[in-house]
């Protein structure tokens, strides 16, 4: 049987735009949600929350929902008291972690804060009970609303076991800026903000929780980025050995970030399901999603730029305010952080000083959201630069330009000791230049404003970190894992330690795997999000699906193949040496025979004919731990028309030229800078959470809250260099950010530009249109 | 977002709906929805019981008689759009639909629903003033027809009774020679216009015959800028005419200030979207 | 949200201060009001229903009627919580005759919400308030107009 022969599959996938195989399941409704999932005798749980941001909890009478039929259980803060608290990582020392119960008990901190919990035979009942119990509030009038009031000596201590408001500080420096600011021919200053941000995914959050008495084991099906991590911080909360625990992350519909946390609900209702030795279902409805689920952002940003007058930039001065929210959630601290480390963006200069100051508020928690402090970051940076030019009187793509590192200087080491892996920054900008025709459109400008039109163009030349990242740089590890098991009949199963959660990892997987083995796509399944199924992995955010986690896919399937180039020099006759390996099919130089890949496959099961003290089985573990981030790039241009009447912008072109390595599969990064360049115009256009300054949530639907619909969206016109990553060897960087960070502040800077001829030198996002004609009022006054 | 339960009840005829109204006190009527249901899951309103008007054939309908066209209160904004005759006979109706929030909303709602919301930043009333459309509604004691104006009495309030239906609203067919418009500056969230205005401009040898202007979302209520038509008949039908009269869009009227929109802007807002809306109709009229 | 305006009543000024003092008729005038019982001095218990449209809330609260300085002003202050979430509302109001028999009652305050009214019903605040004032002056002009007839 050593003899048969398969046709080579001469076919390869990798650098294909091949349709996602997940989305078949998606559209058609046939996939499992959290909410799909049903359970015998299952109950449901609802969440009473307070409606005050700041106040006193004197007492809470839950007899009126016991009374009601089909009511199981109510419970208050001080009824899962033995529930550990909900975790943060951060490690920085003056961090200050309040104890953040499950449930209130005392106090509530923001609007949206969880109080009781009901359990109900169904979820109308659940919702129903919900209105029978009374919380009896004590309201406090000063709420801590705006992060720079609280600040202030008199502000009310949100904490008062704390003396101030300050969640912590970060302090990080180079160069020397004082003497870059004293010799600087220019110095401006800016004060940028980055509002709160709903992440707003389709699924909302939610839970199933079921225990099975009889083997104490916990299952927990969460809408989750991160099954294997939550699994851990819940066997620690709930005071479960872990191996009897299982976090199952069925079908996630979106993230964006907001799922890579561990979220008090998850534990409430593990919790739960313990106590009533019964099934337990929450789902989040849309308004606690708004109201609640950590918003993004949440910046105020004071920074001074020092230049030469030849447009050399020299030294930067950002003071940060994060506003953290009345808790921190599990990276809370650390992604302001991510700001200070990019805020040199693209640019050589190496004098800087950072100070940031993480603030509670009576608002709700902040944490990641898609860029998760590098889009600040990068607003920040893009933004003053352009201010520099304005005022040197340059041209905002010159300055760039100039401060570019060239091709040859990587790895870069940037102003705060980053290493900038590969790239050549001119070579996007100037594509993206040459194809906006930037010279043709300065005349047409000129004409443009001689009728006194406002037309304008913005530029976003940004860096990216991502690829999250070597273990030293993140709270609970960096690495990811694979583990490649051929079955006998040659079929495939790639288990990852990420959780794509529609990325399209089992797509992307796939082709990798495919092209590795010399077998269809089909022959491929990929595995992930079950903790009992996959070997411990760390999740996807942060950019790093593929180039870690595909990284480590990529080291299992060379394994694999290694094992299966001995076995088939075995079955051939000839040293595993001389056994090449293509198409599907192994070969040898030394031998005529030839077999499949679905022989050695099957004679690996069968065991017939295996060299002598040979595992039956196929199969590879494989973990990858990166040395470095990764740094796609890319530049972004907009090109905007502001009504003069009306206030209203209108995007009249947009180039996005990205380089984010070695691309995998091109529909699918096309798709993520499409999703990516949504995520950065709602904020720049339309998007923000606003509360008033008692701490309400004042746009907390659909009807208020605006994110980007398709009709919102500008043609992107998308052009890609390829500069491959030097840390992994798929040579892939990441892309699920980049269009977030690299669009907001092209649409930010067009708009700026546009309204010059005013003497406008700054906008604050969203540029609604009440905003853009406010400015125009303004600025026509004086 | 689960409504507090209620009975409901989907009559096959606009008598037997009538009937539910009258022996149901707190009850409520559903047409389209696409007010009434997020109020329901948001539990700011919790009627008793529900009567569905979708299952009454006799409400859906667009038809012509005597220079008028009748369209049935169930009839939805999508069938409002793509009907040939209002494209044909009343243009400026089916426009207007057209710019109704998004196709599912537009599916799903109802002119009548609609109308008998009074969302102060609907759609429809705009165009309606400036229609001069008439509301015919049944009740226990009959049927009765209100001028929009009257019918429209203030934010989410109108003159229909608990236990009366609007059955049909009534718009003119559009004489030779009118150009009509509607223009808005929509809410990105909702897609309820900030501001809308709807306008009518007869031209004959270059002076403006004919002048019907509604505005909305403007002020609490929908209404009719009679000053705005004043400064127009009789004129030239020429840009500064129309500039000076578009400035008197929010005259009289107490805008309103939301997050949106403060009221300096929205009252500007209002004479820049009619002044285009009268440029645009006077631009058809000729 | 701020609110401020005037109104004017065919009453004069001691009459119109009194009657805006005077539980009976506030619990005739405040919008929705259902009940109002005396709880201290100037001070009172209150049910409300408030109903605008389809949007029907229960609230149950205080009023109390503060800074007193006959017969020219004083703070209404108004609280209530429901399920639907919260309303505080404060104003001063300031009496001044136009005529002997005319009195224009300045009122300017701030009405503040919470809870899911203030996320879901930001669009129609400014409308809802001013259409609840305006029951308010209504409503008690019509009490003044009975009350003098008798």
């Amino acid at each position: 049987m050593a003899t048969t022969t398969t046709k080579p599959q001469a076919k390869t996938y990798v650098g294909q735009r091949i349709r996602r195989q997940e989305d078949p399941r998606l559209i058609t409704g046939t996939a499992t949600y959290v909410d799909d999932i049903q359970r015998p005798g299952m109950l449901y749980a609802a969440v009473l929350r307070s409606p005050y941001a700041a106040a006193n909890i004197k007492s809470i009478s839950t007899a009126g929902a016991m009374e009601m039929p089909g009511v199981k259980a109510v419970y208050t803060g001080k009824d899962v008291s033995s529930v550990g608290p909900v975790p943060c990582a951060g490690s920085m020392p003056t961090l200050r972690v309040p104890h953040h119960t499950i449930l209130a008990t005392d106090r509530v901190y923001y609007v949206g804060h969880p109080v009781v919990a009901v359990v109900a035979s169904d979820r109308y009942v659940a919702q129903d009970a919900l209105e029978s119990i009374e919380v009896d509030y004590d309201p406090l009038d000063d709420v801590v609303a705006d992060p720079e009031k609280a600040l202030e000596k008199d502000s009310r201590k949100v904490h008062p076991e704390y003396d101030d408001n300050v969640a912590f500080t970060f302090h990080l420096d180079g160069g020397d800026v004082e003497k870059a600011f004293a010799e600087a021919d220019t110095v401006v200053k800016l004060r940028v903000a980055a509002p709160r941000l709903a992440p707003s995914p389709i699924e909302t959050r939610g839970v199933v929780a079921e225990y099975d008495e009889g083997a104490k084991e916990l299952t927990i099906y969460s809408s989750t980025q991160i099954p294997h991590l939550l699994r851990t911080q819940l066997a620690l909360q709930l005071n479960l050995p872990e191996h009897h625990l299982r976090v199952i992350a069925p079908e996630v519909g979106g993230g964006f970030g907001s799922k890579c946390n561990v979220w008090a609900e998850e534990a409430l209702a593990g919790y739960i399901a313990i106590q009533l030795k019964q099934p337990i279902k929450w789902i989040e409805n849309r308004r606690e999603s708004i109201l609640v689920v950590a918003h993004g952002r949440g910046h105020l940003d004071d920074v001074e730029l020092a230049a030469k007058k030849d447009g050399t930039l020299t030294g930067l001065k950002l003071r940060i305010l994060q506003d953290i929210g009345g808790h921190h959630q599990l990276l809370t601290p650390i992604i302001p952080t991510l700001s200070v480390l990019m805020l040199p963006g693209l640019y050589k200069f190496k004098s800087f000083t950072a100070d940031l100051i993480g603030v509670f508020t009576n608002l709700a928690p902040t944490d990641l959201y898609r860029g998760a402090g590098r889009p600040e970051a990068t607003y920040v940076i893009e933004r003053i630069v352009d201010r520099m030019a304005d005022e040197l009187g340059m041209d905002p793509a010159e300055i760039r330009l100039k401060n570019f590192p060239g091709p040859d200087e990587f790895p870069f080491e940037t102003a705060t000791g980053l290493s900038y892996d590969s790239g050549d920054y001119a070579k996007a900008f100037n594509i993206a230049l040459e194809k906006v025709g930037y010279q043709d459109f300065l005349k047409k400008q000129q004409e443009a404003r001689k009728q006194g039109r406002l037309l304008g163009i913005g530029f976003c030349t940004y860096g990216e970190l991502c690829a999250f990242g070597p273990s030293p740089a993140l709270p609970a590890g960096g690495w990811e894992s694979a583990t490649v098991t051929v079955e006998a009949t040659g079929k495939v199963a790639v288990m990852t330690g990420t959780s794509p959660h529609g990325q399209g990892a089992e797509t992307t997987f796939s082709q990798i795997a495919a092209d590795a083995l010399g077998i269809p796509m089909d022959d491929i399944v990929v595995v992930h999000g079950d903790t009992a199924k996959v070997q411990h992995g760390i999740g996807t955010f942060g950019s790093r699906n593929t180039a870690i986690g595909g990284t480590a896919v990529h080291l299992a399937l060379q394994e694999v193949v290694g094992k299966a180039k001995t076995y088939a020099g075995h079955m051939m006759e000839v040293d595993a040496a001389d056994v090449a390996f293509e198409g599907g099919v192994f070969s040898s130089a030394k031998t005529d025979k030839t077999v499949s890949f679905q022989d050695v496959a099957l004679e690996a099961h069968l065991c017939k004919n295996l060299p002598p003290d040979t595992e039956p089985g196929l199969s590879a573990t494989r973990f990858f731990e990166p040395a470095n981030f990764a740094f796609p790039f890319g530049a972004h241009i907009a090109v905007v028309e502001v009504d003069r009447e009306t206030g209203e912008i209108q995007i009249l072109r947009y180039l996005a030229v990205d380089d984010c390595g070695k691309v995998i599969n091109p529909l699918m990064v096309d798709g993520q800078i499409h999703g990516g360049v949504a995520q950065g115009l709602g904020p720049a256009l339309m998007e923000g959470v606003i509360y008033d300054e008692d701490g309400q949530l004042l746009n907390g639907t659909f009807m208020d809250y605006p994110i980007p619909k398709a009709q919102h969206m500008p043609w992107i016109e998308s052009e890609r260099t390829e500069t491959p990553a030097p840390g992994n060897p798929l040579g892939v960087k990441g892309v699920g950010e980049a269009g977030t960070i690299g669009s907001l502040p092209a649409f930010v800077n067009g708009v700026v530009d546009a309204l010059s001829p005013l003497g406008v030198q700054h906008i604050d996002i969203p540029m609604t249109p009440q905003k853009v004609w406010n400015l125009i009022q303004e600025r026509s006054q004086s | 977002m689960i409504p507090a339960s209620f009975d409901y009840s989907a009559p096959e005829t606009l008598s037997e709906a009538l009937k539910l109204l009258s022996e149901n006190p707190d009850s409520k009527v559903l047409a389209g929805g696409q007010s009434l249901i997020p109020l329901l899951k948001f539990r700011l309103a919790a009627p008793a019981h529900l009567v569905d008007l979708g299952g009454v054939p006799d409400l859906h309908f667009i038809a012509e008689s005597d220079g008028m066209i009748r369209i049935g209160a169930m009839t939805t904004h999508h069938q409002i759009e793509e009907s040939d005759l209002l494209a044909e006979k009343c243009p400026l109706l089916a426009q207007t639909a057209a710019s109704i929030g998004d196709v599912q909303v537009r599916n799903c709602g109802t002119i009548g629903g609609s109308v008998a919301h009074a969302d102060p930043a609907a759609d429809y009333p705009a165009a309606l003033q400036a229609l001069e459309a008439k509301v015919k509604i049944a009740g226990p004691g009959g049927e009765r027809e209100l001028g929009i104006d009257e019918f429209i009495v203030d934010a989410l309030t109108t003159a229909l009774e608990a236990s009366e239906v609007v059955t049909e609203i009534q718009v003119p067919v559009e004489a030779d020679g009118v150009g009509v418009s509607y223009r808005t500056i929509i809410q990105p969230a909702s897609g309820f216009p900030i501001v809308g205005a709807a306008a009518r401009i007869g031209v004959s040898d270059g002076k403006i015959s004919f002048a019907r202007v509604g505005m909305t979302g403007v002020a609490a209520k929908s209404y009719r800028a009679t000053a705005v038509e004043a400064a127009l008949e009789g004129k030239a039908a020429d840009a500064e005419t129309l500039a000076v009269a578009s400035r008197l869009a929010a005259e009289g009227v107490e805008a309103l200030s939301d997050l949106n929109a403060s009221s300096e802007y929205r009252s500007h807002l209002a004479s820049v979207q009619l002044r285009r809306a009268l440029e645009e109709a006077a631009e058809r009229a000729r | 949200m701020k609110v401020k305006g005037q109104y004017s009543v065919d009453v004069p000024q001691q009459q119109v201060y009194e009657a805006l003092l005077d539980p009976e008729i506030l619990a005739r005038t405040l919008p929705g009001c259902e009940s109002l019982e005396p709880i201290a001095d100037n001070q009172y218990r209150m049910k409300m229903k408030l109903a605008v449209a389809g949007v029907q809330g229960l609230f149950e609260g205080k009023v109390s009627l503060e800074d007193q300085r006959p017969p020219e002003s004083y703070r209404l202050r108004v609280g209530g919580q429901g399920k639907i979430g919260f309303i505080k509302g404060n104003g001063r109001l300031t009496l001044r005759p136009s005529d002997p028999s005319t009195t224009v009652i300045e009122y300017e305050g701030e009405v503040k919400i919470g809870g899911i009214i203030a996320g879901v019903g930001q669009r129609l605040m400014d409308m809802t308030a001013k259409m609840m004032i305006k029951r308010f002056f209504t409503s008690l002009s019509r009490v003044l107009a009975e009350n003098s007839e008798n």
